[in-house]
């Protein structure tokens, strides 16, 4: 089960550039099968099978996203690939565009037929310049087969699919703030309900879904749902690309099951920690994740932290940022919260004012003039942000910051 | 020569296109200006607030003229971890150009990241970073 690989599978050994390449792997021989064998209700109900949840960080079940909006009596619909992929630390995305897009594409393309889509975009994030280019490529190849477009295969579905590029925002990750974005206005959240599935783009059902979930399609076609969930974590099965960062040996992204041990990742997957380097404390899930110590290594990656006694922990993006003794806990506390100031969208007060102070508050104990007034502010403004936001942008701002106080014991 | 009015040729006025239209904008002109604006939102037909609304919201679109070097460093947690602070304390002290600290490209592995002028290093330390900045001083 180890080894089972899904979404890196042929990285490496095919040419992201030719699409022949993908075809002799086997590629778009999961369009096929759905277009020649299965109705688009079997490959919903197949996803719900498979037990595959969102891999953005939220963990939702993507057969019942898909289901939602397939049953929406709406005439236009529209699927959204997320590639904006900008929580740092979080590359995995960024890197199954550059070694396997057509992977991707037909993922894509079976999601958005399935749901009834006539159109679907892709939201690439507006840095990813190069990646945009393979894409631009894939996109062109797989036309000229006939996988998109009209009469797809010769058969009656018809599909059109566009790039879209976004312009530099962390919250146009969210998906309703993604959509504003692609219809032209500030890139802020909207209030759910209604929910995209209800009401995204232009007002129609809309089924968001990041990069990473929408690559296992092809695999859950030809193997079958009940496959996939033979594989990893029972609460949410299947593989997760990890990207391993900091002092760890070999720093990269890794697929591994779901349900694997921090500690796994990083003895068995990165290698260890570097030589002469000692383990302080490791952020999992990018800047809006929590600081597990050592003792702590052995929580099991999930996306539900269930019921179960063992301890589980929601591994969001997938990043694991290794952090040791030698590192100036001041930067990085000043990263974080200066990150969520910049990235803040301003929409509600909270966040825009609680991610500034906390922000200003980092600053003044990097220069030693931190006072007990502001020792005891941290805590109302991380209460807050934890409480009051309108989006889970404001609540992540607190994770971090409140994990450093309570756990590293940063005023001591 | 590129003109504001040829950019806008190039995009059907239609709402999910004005994004793209600001983005080429300010990437051709260096910023998106206030007359440019003036005649982007007549091609859009929409008011100018919303022109700037839009545009002052995204890091990738420019509202005001730039500095002549512009030094952009990431300073997200996996930069900072490799030092990126000490980058920026270097250019502030040595070169006495204030550097904006800007969020994760997505280039981790190849950290710390620095980007002048719109063109990305990789992998930036002290000595490369004296280097880098001589070719713009
Ligand atoms: C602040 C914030 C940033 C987010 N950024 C991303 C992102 O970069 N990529 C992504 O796929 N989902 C992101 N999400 C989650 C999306 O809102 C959405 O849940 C996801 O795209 C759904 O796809 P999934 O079900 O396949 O995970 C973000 C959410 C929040 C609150
Ligand atoms: S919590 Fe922050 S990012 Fe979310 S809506 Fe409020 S200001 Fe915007």
């Amino acid at each position: 089960m180890k080894d089972i690989k899904i979404i890196t599978e042929h990285w490496g050994k095919i040419d992201p550039l030719k699409i022949e390449d993908y075809l002799g792997v086997g590629g778009y021989e999961a369009l096929g099968k759905f277009i020649s064998k299965m109705k688009p209700e079997e490959v919903v109900e197949e996803i719900k099978k498979s037990g595959l949840c969102g891999r953005g960080g939220a963990g939702f079940s993507t057969g019942n996203k898909l289901e939602s909006v397939a049953n929406n009596p709406k005439a236009e619909k529209y699927f959204i690939c997320n590639l904006e992929e900008s929580e740092p630390g979080t590359y995995k995305d960024r890197l199954i565009v550059d070694n396997n897009p057509h992977l991707l594409l037909e993922g894509i393309i079976i999601s958005a037929l399935s749901i009834g889509a006539k159109r679907a975009y892709i939201y690439i994030n507006g840095n990813f310049e190069k990646q945009k280019e393979i894409l631009e490529r894939a996109i062109e190849q797989a036309k000229e087969k006939k996988y998109w477009g009209e009469n797809i295969l010769g058969s009656e579905y018809n599909l059109e699919i566009e790039i879209f590029s976004g312009a530099g925002a962390y919250i146009c990750g969210e998906e309703t703030a993604l959509i504003n974005s692609i219809k032209g206005n500030r890139g802020e959240p909207k209030y759910r309900p209604p929910y995209p599935t209800q009401a995204g783009l232009f007002g129609c059902p809309t089924a968001v879904n990041n990069a990473e979930t929408i690559s296992n399609i092809p695999w859950i076609i030809l193997q079958g749902g009940k496959e996939y969930a033979k594989i990893g974590a029972k609460n949410s099965p299947g593989t997760k690309l990890f990207i391993l960062s900091g002092a760890v040996k070999n720093p990269g992204v890794y697929e591994a099951p779901t349900g694997i041990t921090v500690k796994e990742l990083i003895e068995e997957y990165a290698g260890g920690i570097q030589k002469g380097k000692e383990f302080w404390f490791a952020q999992i899930g990018g800047a809006c994740g929590k600081l597990f110590l050592e003792k702590e290594l052995d929580a099991k990656l999930n996306f539900s932290v269930g019921t179960g006694r063992d301890l589980s922990v929601q591994m969001g993006s997938g990043s694991i940022l290794v952090v040791d003794k030698s590192v100036n806990i001041h930067d990085l506390l000043i990263s974080w919260t200066d990150f969520f100031r910049r990235e803040s969208c301003g929409k509600c007060v909270p966040c825009r004012e609680g991610t500034f102070r906390l922000w200003e508050i980092a600053k003044r104990f990097r220069d030693n003039k931190i006072s007990d007034r502001d020792k005891e502010a941290v805590k109302d403004i991380l209460w807050t942000l934890n409480n009051t936001t309108f989006c889970p942008l404001g609540k992540f701002s607190a994770t971090a910051f409140q994990d450093a106080v309570e756990k590293l014991k940063i005023w001591k | 020569m590129q003109t504001i009015q040829k950019i806008l040729l190039e995009f059907e006025p239609k709402v999910e296109n004005l994004l793209p239209a600001l983005k080429k904008t300010s990437a051709t002109f260096g910023y998106v200006s206030e007359e440019d604006a003036q005649k982007i939102a007549g091609y859009f037909s929409i008011p100018q607030s919303k022109v700037f609304e839009t545009a002052s919201f995204y890091d990738l679109v420019k509202t005001k003229k730039q500095p002549q070097i512009l030094i952009q460093v990431c300073s997200s947690a996996n930069c900072a971890v490799n030092n990126s602070f000490e980058i920026i304390r270097e250019i502030e002290n040595s070169f006495k150009i204030k550097a904006e600290e800007i969020s994760c490209l997505g280039k981790c592995g190849e950290g710390p990241i620095m980007i002048v002028n719109g063109k990305i290093y990789e992998k930036v330390n002290l000595s490369k970073l004296r280097d880098i900045l001589e070719e713009y001083l």
